[in-house]
Order: structure tokens, then sequence, then C-alpha cells
């Protein structure tokens, strides 16, 4: 079997950027620091247990046909390379030191994200 | 998720800011309050997001044992509240065993209707229970080796609600159940559903101990011990009720209901086990009832050829280890049973026959011996039909009718003699105005009796004679037709059996062509021609079943005394060093007679000619005498009397007999009959047809049949020895055994005789050691 990643994630990255079709608003933080983000929630169900249920039709309420969804603790900084990473399968570290790896790290582990969290652990070692 | 593990890492995120136990408390009622809202259906109100932070930082600051057990707390309670409001109210009112003020089990119905509720409920709950504490099932929960949550919740279904130490819950569900299932069995309608909703909830549950599901161990064994009490019970109702074909069918729908029951809401694991208490009480107990019920069991099915009925039993009864088998044994029973009532008509028409056979009513025997086999077929065709339509062709019910058949057939001493004469009588020429196909059909399936014929030399013997008759008299049907079956035989029994069949036609080709030959050497010989046209047919003698090393006594005319001669002339002259002798009973011959009214062409035997000559001599009036014709015609006293019957007591009377009457006696006088009239010009004079044999006939038979079974087996040991050089006696025994049944089944007895009258003449020897062990002397 061939593998044929790259365009596959690079297309799904420009379906982020996009936003193309979107239906679901993630608003991140509070307050003025809030952020909002326009995801597909086919996606982040299919990659994440956490959403998978966040978002299935027992929990998530709709605006507008749109689920609107409230995600506190965690910074939007943060939730941004996260869900770059849930579309894409890609992230880049050397733009994030000390700190900001462990925030990662920790949001990774709330959302089930196992594959991330186990190559954050490999990183940081 | 199978394919992503769960980090084994030791770096954990970084705890946040410990607030201690005042969090945790907050956390944890505010999730508590959750559940409960949960439990209220009122789920709407609820933030998934915070829900599932609350637990997930109770986990990360090590409070999952704590948030565990909370949970477990307030699921028990939700369940105990659950079963005391909701469950014991709904309890049957008379207890679920009472059907009578319960008819239809309404109220087990509706039992079973709010257990279904309540399930349904508790399931919907814990999966959005475990939703929210899916942080806790992940980390918490594997680490601590505590089963998920959604498992607890169901482990406390179980103890709480299904096994609930403090209200009989578990009876009555069990009860409710085997109540609806035996109104189902008594054909009420139940609903299904709720029926099936709680089967499902006790597959789903596990028992702690066994780890087998509740419903295998609360409830399969229950139902089956019932089920086996119901099937006993009506068992004995319906064998008593209901005739064979009823009864199976009853049973057969039984088996069905309880298939489909299973499939429709039981656990398949159930399925085998009830289906084998079905067939154990309603088959296997009742087999032989089943079978021997009067007027509607096996045979009266086999009579009456109720294929449906038969193909019904064959596969119920295959479904149980001894149900072929009893089937086999009573069919082959029947078989053998009529087959001795076959046998025993015939008997009794030949015994009955025994009395005039002497009158010489030729007919009557061939038609026992076709009438015989004829009546084999069918039953054979019976039996064929059975097979093919009702049992599926079973190779062992095949086997068990073939030795059925082999048994009575056998039993008749006259088989191979009455199977011939039935091949006989299919090709003869003109019967019947069956076509060529049919015949075939007729034969391939006489082939079938003959393979269950023990003594086929016997059959060989009969055989050749009846073929022999046919050739010589001119009344085959055809060469095809006789070649085919020689065909047949060879195919049965390889090429020995039939090489002096085969030599018989080559006789008849070559006399043909021999005939033509002289004709051509009268032609342009100088010899006076004979005064009458010779046929001549030459027989060898080792291929003919006769006695052909004598001429017979007869004497012949001088006219053909004299075209014999010429003929003899001519073959030996082409053929030096062969020896002809005259058959004259076997002949036949074309002559005129001129009576009062007109002439006619009468074609007689040799014997018949010989004897109507003689009155060419004698005076209108002037008689013979029996003695007188005896004397000189010198032909044998049985040919002579069957000949004399056939001119002067048969359809046409050439000669008239005093006195009158349909035996021929000594002291007899014949006329010849100059006021014979018959509608036709040519007329033939019935010769003897092929018959049954007499005793006298059928004993020189049998000793010839002997005969030629001692040369047989002498041949065989000698055969054997002389491969093996020395051999012991049974191993020897067995040998010639192997080597002479496809003809016969040697008796041992006789086997001893031979090897002793083998020694006798040196062609053995008792070995010097052992006195059972012979050895071959070159």
């Amino acid at each position: 079997m061939s593998q044929l990643f790259s365009g596959l994630s690079q297309d799904f990255s420009r379906l982020l950027k996009d936003a193309d079709d979107y239906n679901v608003i993630i608003e991140v933080g509070e307050g003025s620091n809030m952020k909002k983000f326009h995801a597909h929630s086919v996606i982040l169900r299919a990659r994440s247990p956490y959403f998978h249920s966040a978002l299935s039709s027992e929990w998530s309420r709709k605006e507008n046909g749109c689920i609107v969804f409230k995600q506190l603790g965690v910074l939007p900084s943060i939730f941004r390379i996260l869900i770059k990473y849930i579309y894409s399968g890609t992230i880049i570290l050397d733009e994030h030191q000390g700190n900001d790896l462990f925030e990662i790290l920790a949001a990774a582990d709330q959302f089930l994200l196992y594959e991330l969290l186990e190559y954050l652990q490999d990183y940081i070692i | 998720m199978s394919s992503r593990k769960q980090p084994k890492g030791k770096i954990r995120p970084p705890k946040k800011p410990n607030s201690a136990d005042a969090q945790f408390n907050d956390n944890w009622d505010r999730l508590a309050q959750a559940i409960r809202e949960i439990h209220k259906k009122n789920a709407s109100i609820l933030s998934f997001e915070e829900l599932y932070r609350n637990a997930y930082n109770m986990v990360l600051h090590k409070n999952g044992d704590k948030l565990y057990n909370g949970v477990r707390e307030v699921i028990t309670q939700h369940l105990e509240e659950v079963a005391v409001s909701q469950v014991v109210p709904a309890f049957p009112l008379s207890g679920a065993s009472s059907s009578q003020t319960n008819p239809n089990g309404a109220g087990g119905a509706n039992f079973l209707k709010v257990l279904k509720t309540v399930w349904e409920d508790h399931t919907t709950c814990m999966l959005m229970i475990r939703d929210i504490l899916m942080y806790m099932d992940r980390v918490y929960a594997k680490t601590a080796n505590v089963p998920l949550v959604y498992d607890l919740g169901l482990d406390l279904f179980r103890d709480t609600i299904v096994r609930s130490q403090n209200y009989p819950i578990q009876n009555h569900l069990l009860e409710v159940l085997l109540q609806q299932i035996k109104l189902e069995r008594e054909n009420e309608i139940i609903d299904r559903t709720n029926v099936k909703a709680s089967i499902d909830m006790l597959l789903e549950l596990t028992d702690a101990s066994t780890k087998d599901t509740v419903y295998a161990t609360d409830f399969e064994n229950k139902f089956l011990e019932t089920s086996s009490e119901y099937y006993r019970v009506e068992g004995q109702m319906l064998v008593g009720e209901y005739d064979a074909p009823e009864y199976m069918k009853k049973v057969d729908k039984r088996l069905n209901e309880e298939e489909q029951r299973v499939r429709h809401y039981l656990s398949q694991t159930t399925e085998p086990k009830i289906r084998n208490i079905v067939e154990e009480e309603l088959i296997s107990k009742h087999l032989k009832t089943v079978i021997e019920m009067e007027n509607s069991g096996l045979i009266p099915m086999l009579r009456n050829e109720k294929m449906d009925d038969l193909g019904r039993m064959y596969k119920l009864f295959g479904r149980v280890v001894k149900g072929h088998d009893e089937m086999k044994s009573a069919i082959s029973d029947y078989i053998r049973e009529l087959g001795k009532a076959i046998n025993e008509t015939v008997t009794s028409n030949t015994t009955a026959e025994g009395g005039n056979a002497a009158s010489g009513d030729k007919q009557t025997g061939a038609t026992v011996a076709v009438r015989w086999v004829q009546e084999v077929l069918d039953l054979k065709d019976k039996f064929d039909k059975v097979q093919n339509l009702a049992l599926s062709n079973d190779k062992a019910f095949q086997t068990s009718f073939n030795e059925a058949f082999e048994y009575f057939i056998n039993k008749n001493s006259k088989s191979p003699e009455f199977i011939s004469l039935f091949i006989d009588d299919n090709l003869k020429k003109g019967l019947k105005g069956k076509t060529e196909e049919e015949v075939d059909s007729v034969l391939d399936k006489t082939i079938t009796l003959f393979r269950f014929i023990g003594e086929k030399d016997v059959f060989e013997r009969y055989y050749k004679q009846h073929l022999a008759k046919r050739l010589l008299l001119g009344r085959s049907v055809s060469d095809d037709a006789e070649r085919g079956m020689i065909g047949k035989l060879k195919v049965e029994c390889g090429y020995q059996f039939t090489t002096k069949l085969e030599g018989m036609f080559n006789d008849m080709r070559i006399s043909s062509d021999t005939m033509t030959d002289f004709k051509e050497y009268l032609d342009k010989s100088v010899l006076e021609k004979p005064k009458l046209d010779l046929s001549v047919t030459v027989l060898t003698s080792t291929f003919w079943p006769m006695n052909l090393s004598a001429s017979p006594r007869c004497n012949l005319p001088p006219e053909l005394t004299k075209a014999c001669g010429t003929f003899q002339n001519f073959y030996l002259g082409r053929h030096s060093g062969r020896r002809l002798t005259w058959q004259s009973n076997m002949g036949t011959a074309d002559i005129r007679g001129s009576f009062k009214a007109r002439k006619h062409e009468l074609n007689v035997s040799t014997y018949q000619m010989v004897i109507l000559l003689m009155f060419n001599d004698k005076q209108d009036g002037e008689s013979l005498s029996y003695e007188q014709i005896k004397g000189e015609s010198d032909i044998p006293e049985a040919d002579l009397k069957r000949n004399l019957q056939s001119l002067a007591c048969a359809k046409y009377k050439i000669l008239v007999k005093e006195p009158k009457g349909k035996e021929i006696n000594p002291g007899d006088q014949f006329n010849f009959n100059n006021d014979f009239t018959a509608p036709l010009q040519r007329i033939k004079i019935q010769t003897v047809a092929s018959k049954v044999e007499s005793e006298g006939e059928r004993k020189e038979t049998r000793e010839k049949v002997e005969e030629a079974r001692k040369h047989q087996t002498e041949a065989a040991i000698v055969r054997i020895m002389k491969d093996r050089k020395t051999m012991e006696h049974n191993l020897l025994i067995a040998e010639v055994v192997k080597q002479l049944q496809s003809r016969f089944m040697p008796n041992p007895a006789l086997i001893k005789k031979r090897i002793e009258a083998l020694i006798e003449r040196e062609y053995l020897e008792r070995a010097t050691g052992d006195r059972r062990v012979y050895n071959y002397l070159a």
C-alpha cells in the first residue's frame, strides 16, 4: 500500500483555514481573550473521542443550524495548534518553547489525542 | 481506537495549582448533581464541556478513586429507587404462574414492559455518564484495574435490579418469561418485543463468578428444564391422539416454532439445546410407536405411496441417532415380506400347475415366470421411487433395500430361470408391440435383478438354453437386441461369462454364409439336386447347451437322409477333421398337406414332419397306433408325446386321436384329419415354447450345474495353488470363494471335497509337518 499523505494533509489544512461549509463554532477562552474557531464536526468527531461525544446530538446545541461549543480552560493560541494538528496531522514544535510545550501536552491529554501525546512525550525527553 | 495506544509515559501534564479539597467537593457536587439530572432526563440543561472538565480535573488531581466510588454510589441509589418505585409495583398480581386469573399473561407482559423501559433508561443514562466520565475511563479505570463506568453500570443494574437482594425481581422475571413462552407454545399471541428486551438485557449482563451471561446462568437451564417437561407431556399426548402423518406434522411444526423462537428472541447458543430436547422428547422417545402405528405408520405409508409423509419421516427421523436405522430395518422387513408373498404366489401357481403339467400347458409356465419377474420389477420400481422421492437417494437405505431384494430373490430357487425366461419373453419376435427402446429399458431393469442373483452360473445355463431356442427357431426379435443384452451381461460379469453366448451367434452367422455357398455348390455341381430345400445350421458343440455329441434316434425319410448326405459331403470337403451329428429334435420343416377343402402349407417340427409323412402311405381312414408310430419313427418317447399332442390335441388338429383327450397314452389310435379346415393357407403348428422346466428337467439342470461347479472349483484351486505353491487350508478356501463368488457362492464343504479329489489325483499334497497346509505338485 502506498501512503500518499502530504497532499491530504495540505488539503485538510486549507479546509480549516477556509472554513468551507463549516458547521461548528468553537469559542475558546473567556472575555476579551475569547477566540472563535470555525470547524467541521465530522472531522473533529472522527479525530478526537472528546469531540466525538462533545459534538454528539445528545450533548451539542445548535444556533442557526450551527453547533456552538464553548471550550474553557485552554488558551486560544494552544487550541490553534491542536486544531491544526487535528485537521492536518502536522505540528511544528520549534516555534513553541518551554511552557507552551507543556500547555500543548496538557491539552492533548485532555482531548484524548493519544498520538500527539505520545509524540510530545518522546519529543520532550 | 485500537490503533492509538494509551500513552504509558512517565511525564504527565503539569498539575494545575492545587486548590485542595474545596475544589474537589465543588467539582464532585456539580458532577453528582449532573448525574441526577441525567437520570431525570434533564441532560439538556447540562454543559458537556464543563462536566468533562470537572471530571478531568478530579482525575488529574489524583481523586479518581473518590470520583469512581462517588459515581457508583449515585447510580446505586438511583437504581434502588427505580426498583421500589417502578419495578416492584409492576409485579404481576396473582403470581406469574397462575394463568387462570390472568389468562393472557397480561400482568406478566406489563411487568416485562416496565422492565424494558427501566433497562432502556438505564443504558441511555449510562451512555451519557460514560461520555462525561470519558477521561476517568481512559486514565483512571485502566490504571486502577476497575471496570469502565458503563460496565460498572451493568454490574450495578444486575445486582440492584435483576438479582436484587431486597425484592423478588429475579423470580418474577424468570417466571414471567417462562410463562410467556408457554403461552406462545399454546398458540397465544404474546408481545415478543418485551420478551426479547428482557432476554437481550440478560444477555448483556455478565455473571461475576462464571464470566458467562446472566442469560446462561439464570435463565437458560430453567428454560430447558421446563421445555423438556412440556414436550415430554406433549409427546405422550400426541402419540395417543394423532396418526403418524399428523404426528410428524406436529413435530415438524414444533421444531420449526422452537427454531423461530430462538431466532426471534432467544440466544443462538440455545438453539442446539432446545432442538435436542424436542428431538429427544418428540422423536427419539416415540420412534417405534410412530413407525408401527396401525393404518398410518411406515408400512401403510409405503403401501399407499405417501411420498410426502415418507419424506417428512426421513427428514425428521434423520435428526436422531437411531431414526434412520429403525426406518431402514422396518422397510427392509417389509420388502422381504412382500418378496415372500410374490414367491409364494408363484410357488402355489406352479404347484397347482404341476397337476396338469403332463398335459403340456406350455404357456402357463412361462407366464408364471414372467409374472414373477414383473412383480419383482414393480416392487423394485416402487422402492426406487421411494428412494428417489422420499429418501433423497440415501446410499445406506439403498444398500439395505438391495440386501432385502437379494434375500428374497435368492429364496426363490427358480429365480435364475425366471429371469432368463423373462428376458426370453422380451427378446422374442413380435411380442406385445413394444418398441426397441421400451424393450431395452425393461432389459436394463432386469439386469438390476440379475445382480441380486447369487447363482449366476445357473442363470447362464438357462440363458444359453433360451437363447439357443430363440436362435434355432428363428424367434429372436433382432440380432441387435440380442447383442445388446449380451453386452449388458458382459458389463456385469466379464467376457468369460459371455464368450459361449457370442460363439452361438457366430455359429448362426457362419451357417448362413455356409448355406449361400452350399446353394452355389449345388448349382455348379453335376450331382442330382435334392428334391427338397435343405437349410442347415452348424453348431459348435461346446458353445451350445444341448448335448450334441450324438444324433438322437429318429428315422428320417429317405429323401431327407439323402439331402443330408449331400450337405455332409459338401461341408466335410471344406472342413476336414470335423464331425457332424444331425439334431433332428431341433429342426423345422415346411410341408404341404392336401385336405378335402383345400391345400395348406404346414410349418412343423422335424419330428412332426416324420410323423405326418407316415400317413402318406396310408389309405383314407386307416389309422396308426401310438406303438406303430413309435416303432417306425424311433422318436424318443417324451418328444413323441409332445409332438403328437401338438398335432392332435392343440389348436390345429391335423390328426384325429381315438379316444379323444388331452393326454397321449399307449394304445391311442391316430387318423389323418381329412376334414381339417383353417382360414389361413399357411399354418404354423406351435412348437414347444420356452417354459418352466418340469421337476425332472430341473433336477437334470441342477446336476449339470453341480457338475460344472465341481470343475470350476477344481480349476480355481489349481490356479491358486499353481501361483502360491503352498497354502494353508482356510486361506485357500477364502481365496477360492473370492474367485468364484461372482458366479455362485461355493460351499466350503464342496471346496474341501474338491481339494481331496485333487490330492487323490496328485495335483496337491498335504505338507508333511502340518496337515492343514497344501503343496502344489507340478
